[in-house]
């Protein structure tokens, strides 16, 4: 029985094309969502052990104070340690290299073109770097930095911005750009993802950290390098720490712990973050697998109805149902296990396509996407599984025929599908009340429903389970739906053409359950595609809205990267340009909180209220009086109400003038104390007529004084934490879709709440003089700004534009997906009309017989296709509509305040999806005119 | 024979066509051959016949004497290894799909054994729906004529499902008449049914050949379905043996009695030897008992080896 299930896979192969190709796709989906992961984790991995590559890692033990309860204390969580602190480390045994390095994010490099280099998302970094701080890189060419204007460029960088050993750049810092040499090249083993990366003189980066208010007399940690060339075994690593923990006294607070401990830490968190991506892939893994085990099914049925006379033969002769069920599930297997391991090939082909294309685009990948050995198991057992699945009906089809009934080939007619369509109804209903339930809950103000009860319930939730009904109801009630669907859809073509529409209308729904099973790929498809749809059209009208209704800025001025500030001279210089009658900037207040929440306010111009954006006299008025214009999404999330009084607090990092003399004066005395003693020590020589030893002496003395000379300032420069309270009183909520999640106040306040270098503005409207021409005022703006770099000078549109790019993104990607689930819904309508032309050859023998033509027959299929595909497209549309609409009124408070459906997107899937349809019709056709008529009308 | 098809109108054929040639359909050194070299089929050893306009034609022989072969030639189903068929001076032999599928819309009606219907359908739909193909207009008074004389007024708008299988086939011949070819092929259209269903299948056909002049060329196994024609040819082994002239049922079954026939006279030995008319329905009647004790029989055996 095995042998001849083998022989019938050899014979049924071409017929498997098809099944193969959707089992490959769907297991392709599976394993390449693994891979996908792997690819990931081994990148971050592979970056974790290059740019976190410290043997041992000495960190305070005390945990901050504002770390949550009940979670998870990681790396990160414990106070700051006092950099002074490593000079005990130093002295440790074993200890090579200690350093505590720093980086800035809120740079930006100029390249050889003399524009600013950007990336897509990778950020820019200025890492503090000198010999044998970070052994991860390697250096290729020139020296590390020796001078603060001395730049080393790691290999992405130089390869970016096209800069050479010797070059001479800018690097805007937030105080402005600075002239800066490129003295070297370095490399790391892997790929930084795209990140560019400039070594700094760890002095610089010093000065900058001090510059934006940071402790630097304090350091979350230190990395300690047992060996300057090759990373410490996991054993040398625990011995190093134990050391270092048994030598450093108790009241250092000091813990030290292995590389790895830090290292696997940092992978894992960074992983989970990524994990998201994966179940988005795996939806689509599933409608695959979905088609992919009808359209099996259906392959399945073409074959055990055209091998039926040979299995009578084979139960007539005395095989048990079980045997010949078995000759029909060796063929599934054999097809299981072809589709599978293709599909793993599949798969992880397309990662590395992926991979390349990522490279393409300036994030190069080094993780490997090659998936592990339990992955590829866990793809070919699922394509196995989803093969005897859908082989197993028809198989049983088979196995218990009674030969007779076999040999006389009858088509069993379908079973009724009230029942079941009940059943889906019923869940549909559901799911609608529940996602109406969800919209008034969430939509209709303080009491939605006359119940406080179900006041409570969460509408997520209402809305999660209500989609999960609709989208599993609309299935189940699929096969109920297709007589009226297919009336309705097939109307037009009826009317059009009215042999062949009426014969395909009516053959739709002959196998109702095969019809709306082969819709329902589309149908997910479409409801996911355009569910996103409308909430992305939803977002963007709602940003737009913003910029439409109330915002009157003729230009707006936006940093190139979100970390580096507007330059203050560079705002200056278009404030005095005579065409600008106001600049708003909108000042961040870094360091501030309120009532010891995380809300952080910002400052700006009277006029941002006045005449950029109105907002009403009152509200104006609150503010010049010094008080605070809340954001009534602000207000109710604290249930602040106007007249309360909020408690300001900025924590100022300022330079501790006091200590700060102190130390420099400690310094002092320590050198000339150790000057006067060599001094004494000389004259002592001399004294013992030791001439060349008191010259050396003498030497000594000056070197001494030469080396606290040319000491690092910074490192005697004391800072404190200076903490300014102001207590403010809520003049006014608003609830302008600009400012309703910010707090807002004068200037003046901010001026006394928090000095220059903790503020940060990373955006200002700019109004123009009325009458003023635009176009040349805006290329004035941006001559204006060119030597900041990182300035651009945006008109509305371009600003509108900006506000809704990670949308398009987002809806670019989802587009993608579509295209694939469109793919695969092709492969299921192909396969369901290749199965009814089989099943209905004598059929088509007739007609052709009577004088159809061959476009006739063409045509009855093309109808049939398209109203299969316009039926699930048309669900798709309907569920996945419904759906945006209740997201929108669910999420309103998160910025999707208006509603906009993309008709001209949904009228876009419609003609899609009617080509779609004739596209799927073509090869069913030729398999059907192939036939000859008389084989057709003879075959008996 | 140089005229063209396509100026007798649909009309024509009622007041007995174009009768300057008596010839509907001819086959001219039909020769027709399955298989390779070594192991060769011939199933028309060159025929040569013509059809004659206004008669019912019965072509009778045992299987595989290539009777079906050369109705499927006569109506372009099937593609002869040599020789010509002309229909209405037409040359079948040697045309495309497209001219084919203008012959069958024009030219050629079909009565098949079984699945004769579209099943999704109704009765009315199904006899108008070459017409419809054609996108000729339907001449209404004919319609009504045909479906009076064929006795379905009453199941117009039945599907194939619910009607019977004499009802189906009677369907089956009012679509081949709503045509007006110019031949109706029929292969063993009472094949499947029982003796009264052929008979009025039959009486059917012989009306609309004496009443309306239409020209039908009928396959047939059955000895009292033959008894029906004008004519009757019957052939043996790729060979016309016999051409009767409105042969009587008898005469029929003499001519399978002379040649010694095995398969006709085994299948005749199934009813009792009685020759008469009357004995048609009952052998049919045995016959199908026979059927149905073969099939119960079938099923039981499943059914045991379900158990088993």
């Amino acid at each position: 029985m095995i042998r001849i299930g083998l022989r019938d896979a050899k014979v049924h192969f071409r017929r498997f094309i098809m099944s193969i190709i959707a089992i490959a796709l769907g297991v392709a989906f599976v394993v390449g969502s693994f891979c996908f992961r792997a690819m990931l984790n081994d990148q971050v991995s592979q970056m974790m052990a290059t740019n976190s590559d410290a043997d041992v890692y000495i960190r305070g033990d005390v945990v901050k104070k504002d770390h949550k309860e009940g979670t998870k204390v990681g790396h990160a969580d414990y106070e700051d340690i006092n950099v002074d602190l490593m000079d005990d480390v130093r002295k440790i045994d074993g200890v090579k290299n200690v350093s505590d390095t720093h980086s800035l994010s809120n740079i930006v490099l100029v390249g050889a073109d003399g524009n600013a280099v950007t990336t897509v998302g990778p950020p820019t970094l200025a890492v503090a770097l000198e010999k044998g701080s970070w052994r991860g890189a390697t250096l290729t060419d020139g020296h590390w930095p020796e001078a603060d204007d001395e730049i080393v460029l790691h290999s992405g960088a130089a390869e970016q911005s096209k800069l050479k050993v010797g070059d001479t750049t800018k690097i805007v810092f937030p105080d402005g750009p600075r002239d800066m040499k490129v003295v070297g090249t370095i490399s790391t083993p892997n790929s930084q993802l795209g990140a560019i990366i400039v070594g700094l003189k760890p002095s610089l980066v010093t000065h900058y950290r001090e510059l934006a208010g940071e402790p630097i007399d304090q350091t979350s940690g230190f990395e300690v390098y047992g060996d300057l060339n090759t990373p410490l075994d996991a054993k040398a690593q625990q011995e190093l720490a134990d050391r270092i923990n048994a030598e450093l006294p108790k009241s250092d607070h000091l813990v030290a712990i292995t590389g790895d401990s830090v290292r696997d830490e940092e992978t894992q968190s960074t992983q989970d973050q990524l994990g998201f991506i994966q179940p988005l892939i795996m939806i689509f893994a599933i409608i695959a697998l979905f088609v992919g085990s009808f359209i099996i099914a259906n392959t399945f049925t073409m074959i055990v109805r055209e091998s039926m006379r040979g299995y009578a033969l084979l139960r007539s002769i005395g095989a048990s149902p079980a045997q010949v069920f078995l000759t029909v599930i060796v063929e599934a297997i054999v097809l299981g296990i072809v589709g599978s391991v293709l599909g793993v090939l599949l798969g992880w082909g397309m990662l590395e396509l992926i991979g390349k294309g990522m490279g393409q685009m300036g994030m190069p990948l080094t993780g490997s996407p090659a998936p592990s050995w339990s992955d590829v198991l866990v793809g070919i057992i699922v394509g196995i599984v989803v093969t005897i699945i859908g082989a197993s009906l028809p198989a049983r089809t088979a196995a218990i025929a009674p030969p007779i009934q076999a040999m006389n080939e009858t088509v069993n007619p379908e079973k009724p599908v009230r029942r079941r369509g009940w059943i889906g109804f019923v869940m549909v209903v559901f799911g609608c009340l529940l996602w109406v339930l969800a919209y008034v809950l969430s939509d209709g103000g303080d009491k939605p429903t006359p119940w406080s009860a179900i006041n409570n319930w969460s509408p997520e939730w209402l809305l999660g389970i209500g989609a999960g009904l609709l989208v599993i109801g609309v299935i189940v009630l699929g096969p109920a739906l297709v007589g009226p669907a297919g009336k309705v859809l097939g109307w037009i073509p009826d009317h059009v053409f009215p042999v062949t529409g009426r014969l395909a209308t009516r053959n739709i729904a002959r196998a109702k359950r095969r019809t709306a099973n082969t819709a329902a790929a589309l149908f997910v498809g479409i409801a996911i595609v355009s569910c996103l749809g409308v909430v992305a059209s939803s977002v963007k009208t709602s940003v737009h809205d913003i910029v439409d209704d109330g915002l009157n800025a003729d230009f707006v001025l936006m940093s190139a990267s979100m970390t580096n500030p507007i330059p203050t001279k560079a705002l200056d210089e278009i404030k005095q340009n005579d065409e600008v009658k106001s600049l708003a900037p909108i000042t961040m207040l870094l360091g501030v909180s309120i009532n010891g929440g995380d809300t952080m306010p910002f400052a700006s111009d009277y006029s941002l209220v006045e005449s950029i954006y109105p907002v009403g006299n009152a509200k104006v008025q609150a503010l010049k009086d010094g008080e605070a214009m809340v954001g009534d999404l602000v207000a109710d999330e604290n249930g602040w109400k106007v007249g309360d009084t909020l408690k300001f607090k900025a924590e100022n990092v300022v330079v501790d003038e006091e200590a700060t003399a102190k130390a420099q004066a400690d310094y002092q005395a320590g050198i000339e104390a150790q000057a006067g003693k060599l001094q004494a020590e000389a004259q002592q020589l001399a004294a013992t007529g030791d001439a060349a030893g008191a010259q050396s002496k003498i030497e000594e003395a000056h070197k001494a004084i030469e080396d606290a000379q040319n000491v690092d300032p910074a490192k005697l420069v004391k800072t404190k934490k200076e903490v300014v309270t102001k207590d403010i009183r809520i003049g006014a909520i608003a609830d302008d879709s600009l400012f309703n999640d910010e707090v807002m106040i004068n200037e003046t306040l901010a001026d006394e709440l928090v000095p220059e270098n903790m503020r940060m503005v990373n955006q200002a409207y700019v109004q123009a003089k009325p009458g003023v021409d635009l176009k040349r005022l805006q290329n004035d703006l941006k001559k204006t700004v060119k030597p900041y770099y990182t300035v651009g000078v945006l008109n509305r549109d371009e600003f509108k534009s900006s506000l809704s790019s990670m949308v398009d993104q987002v809806m670019a990607i989802l587009y993608a997906l579509l295209a694939l689930s469109i793919i695969i819904a092709i492969f299921g309508i192909v396969n369901t009309l290749a199965l009814n032309v089989s099943e209905r050859t004598k059929e088509i023998g007739l007609l052709r017989a009577i004088g159809t033509s061959r476009a006739q027959i063409r045509g009855m299929l093309g109808i049939e296709s398209v109203i299969m595909s316009v039926f699930g497209t048309i669900l798709g549309i309907i569920v996945g509509v419904g759906a945006g609409v209740v997201v929108r009124a669910v999420f309103s408070d998160n910025g999707l305040t208006k509603l906009s459906i993309p008709w001209d997107q949904i009228v876009g899937f419609l003609v899609v999806s009617i080509f779609v349809g004739l596209l799927a019709s073509v090869f069913p056709a030729n398999r059907a005119l192939k036939k000859p008529v008389l084989d057709a009308v003879s075959s008996e | 024979m140089a005229r063209s098809a396509n100026h007798h109108s649909p009309h024509a054929s009622m007041d007995g066509r174009n009768t300057t040639d008596p010839v509907v359909a001819r086959a001219i050194d039909l020769y027709k051959h399955y298989g390779s070299e070594d192991n060769e089929v011939v199933a028309l050893n060159h025929i040569n016949v013509e059809f004659m306009r206004g008669q019912l034609t019965a072509i009778m022989g045992p299987s595989g004497s290539g009777k079906s072969t050369l109705m499927h030639c006569m109506a372009g189903l099937d593609v002869p290894t040599s020789g010509t068929v002309l229909v209405e001076g037409l040359e079948v032999s040697s045309m495309n799909q497209r001219e084919l599928t203008k012959l069958r819309r024009k030219e050629i009606g079909f009565i098949f054994q079984s699945f004769n219907l579209v099943p999704t359908l109704t009765a009315k739909e199904n006899i108008l729906l070459p017409l419809q193909i054609a996108k000729r207009p339907v001449d209404m008074d004919w319609f009504n004529k045909v479906v009076d004389v064929v006795g379905l007024a009453n199941r117009l708008d039945h599907r194939p499902s619910q009607l019977s299988g004499g009802q189906q086939q009677r369907v089956a011949c009012a679509r081949a008449m709503m045509e007006q070819p110019s031949v109706i092929f029929a292969d063993e259209p009472t094949g499947n049914l029982d003796s009264r269903s052929s008979r009025e299948v039959l009486t059917f056909l012989q009306q609309s050949v004496r009443e309306y002049g239409q020209s039908i060329v009928m396959v047939t196994h059955d000895p009292r379905a033959a008894s029906f024609a004008d004519r009757v040819l019957v052939l043996a082994d790729g060979s016309i043996t016999n051409d009767m002239d409105h042969p009587t049922y008898d005469e029929i079954l003499e001519v399978f009695a002379d040649h010694h026939d095995e398969t006709v006279a085994e299948e005749l030995a199934v009813g009792p030897n009685g020759a008469d008319g009357a004995a048609l329905a009952e052998y049919a009647e045995v016959q199908d008992a026979a059927r149905r004790a073969a099939r119960t029989a079938g099923s039981a055996n499943a059914e045991g080896e379900a158990r088993a």
